[in-house]
């Protein structure tokens, strides 16, 4: 009998607290858009950009990026476009080598509960080019029409939906 | 902490009570036992003090439990809950009311006219509830623009409900004349659960918080009423149980 209630005693002891949760950094929440680089001669192959620095758009502070050929970029949650400066060779000596060009994203969002310890993400859907009642996914230096930019050669939509971060959204060559 | 150390104080309340009256009663000879059958009628405790402490909760659950032989007794809980959640990224207010039946087994060999119970046994649970999405937040794992704000949602979701499962051990005393104290714990699981869209049963009423899988855990303090129905005797030799009980 008394193991019972050494036993009782130990579960009670623990009953009252409860583990304040945390949300894993493995659950898939509010993914980035995730834009890779192709070489605009030989579209096959990624390209690597030495020094990139993504600008929202009056904001002071940028995203750098070193020596990479993929890259992510947090979109606004709150608004249904997400507007950056894309400012290639940041911070080279030469003034004429840094090129600068101005890309707007936009989508839909839609909210999606996850967990109790995560809450909800976002999903964002970037508008289809077809709907022309709709601005394009993206818009180059404030011109729907552009399809190249100061050093962006090209774009492309890989996947409209954005879900995770496992997965290519954009492609742009230069 | 301090809930803690009343779950102990009370747990030694009632063990105090048990071995007392056990040390009272000895005889030597053939002696008869009565066995009272009836209904006993209760209140949790625990649900009631905490809707004052706690400004979030408001509970009230009725216990009852009736002697069907001399070892099982039919048992069932009836209970109502509203409980507001405030978590980092979730605030919600769970609404709804809650139905409990089964059984225990008293696992306790009374002696003579003692009417103790330790028992163990199993409960049906269901629940009908609402969840209300207070407020929430959105989980962005890497903020660039100003920080996600707390939304606020009210969206009310009716019509859940819930079954479940439970395991309960427990531990019923007298105290005196036909008053009882007892505590309970409740490993529960979930069989079925209809989730709202887009948000999830994080508190069901009677089942208490949900957890990943189907698991849940309850526990109560009661306070009780014995109403005696009818009577049975027995006749007791009492040679090896009273060295076994002491």
């Amino acid at each position: 009998m008394k193991k019972i209630f050494i036993v009782l005693i130990f579960v009670f002891s623990f009953s009252s607290c409860e583990k304040d949760d945390i949300c894993d950094a493995n659950t898939p929440t509010t993914p980035r858009l995730i834009i890779d680089f192709y070489d605009i001669q030989n579209p096959s192959n990624t390209k690597t950009v030495s020094t990139l620095l993504i600008i929202g758009d009056g904001l002071s502070k940028g995203i750098l990026f070193n020596v990479k050929n993929k890259i992510q970029v947090p979109l606004d949650l709150t608004a249904d476009a997400t507007k950056y400066n894309f400012v290639l060779n940041y911070g080279n000596t030469n003034p004429a080598l840094i090129y600068t060009d101005n890309l707007q994203f936009n989508y839909t969002r839609k909210t999606i509960f996850v967990s109790r310890a995560c809450g909800y993400k976002t999903l964002f859907d970037l508008n289809n080019d077809n709907d022309l009642t709709t601005p394009n996914p993206f818009i180059l230096n404030d011109d729907p029409t552009l399809t190249y930019g100061n050093w962006i050669k090209n774009i492309t939509v890989e996947k409209y939906n954005l879900e995770n971060e496992n997965e290519t959204h954009i492609k742009i060559y230069f | 902490m301090r809930r803690t150390s009343k779950y102990i104080f009370s747990i030694c309340l009632v063990v105090l009570s048990l071995t007392t009256h056990s040390q009272t009663k000895k005889t030597d000879t053939t002696v008869t036992k009565t066995n009272r059958y009836g209904l006993r009628i209760g209140i949790d405790l625990f649900k009631l003090s905490r809707s004052f402490y706690e400004k979030d909760y408001k509970g009230l659950e009725i216990v009852g439990d009736y002697r069907l032989s001399k070892k099982y007794y039919l048992a069932g809980e009836l209970g109502n809950e509203n409980k507001t959640v405030n978590d980092d990224q979730l605030n919600f207010t769970t609404k709804g009311t809650y139905f409990k039946v089964g059984f225990d087994y008293n696992v306790y060999d009374n002696w003579l006219d003692m009417e103790n119970k330790i028992y163990i046994g199993m409960r049906y649970g269901v629940s009908s509830f609402s969840q209300t999405l207070n407020s929430y937040k959105i989980y962005n794992s890497h903020p660039y623009f100003e920080d996600t704000p707390i939304i606020i949602s009210g969206e009310k979701y009716n019509g859940l409900s819930a079954q479940w499962l439970e395991v309960v051990v427990g531990i019923n005393a007298k105290v005196f004349n036909n008053f009882y104290v007892g505590f309970s714990f409740r490993m529960n699981n979930l069989i079925s659960n209809k989730k709202p869209d887009n948000f999830d049963n994080l508190y069901i009423p009677g089942f208490n918080r949900t957890y990943d899988g189907n698991f849940g855990a309850g526990f109560n303090y009661t306070v009780s009423y014995f109403i005696p129905i009818y009577k049975k005797k027995i006749e007791v030799t009492p040679v090896k149980k009273e060295m076994k009980k002491k």
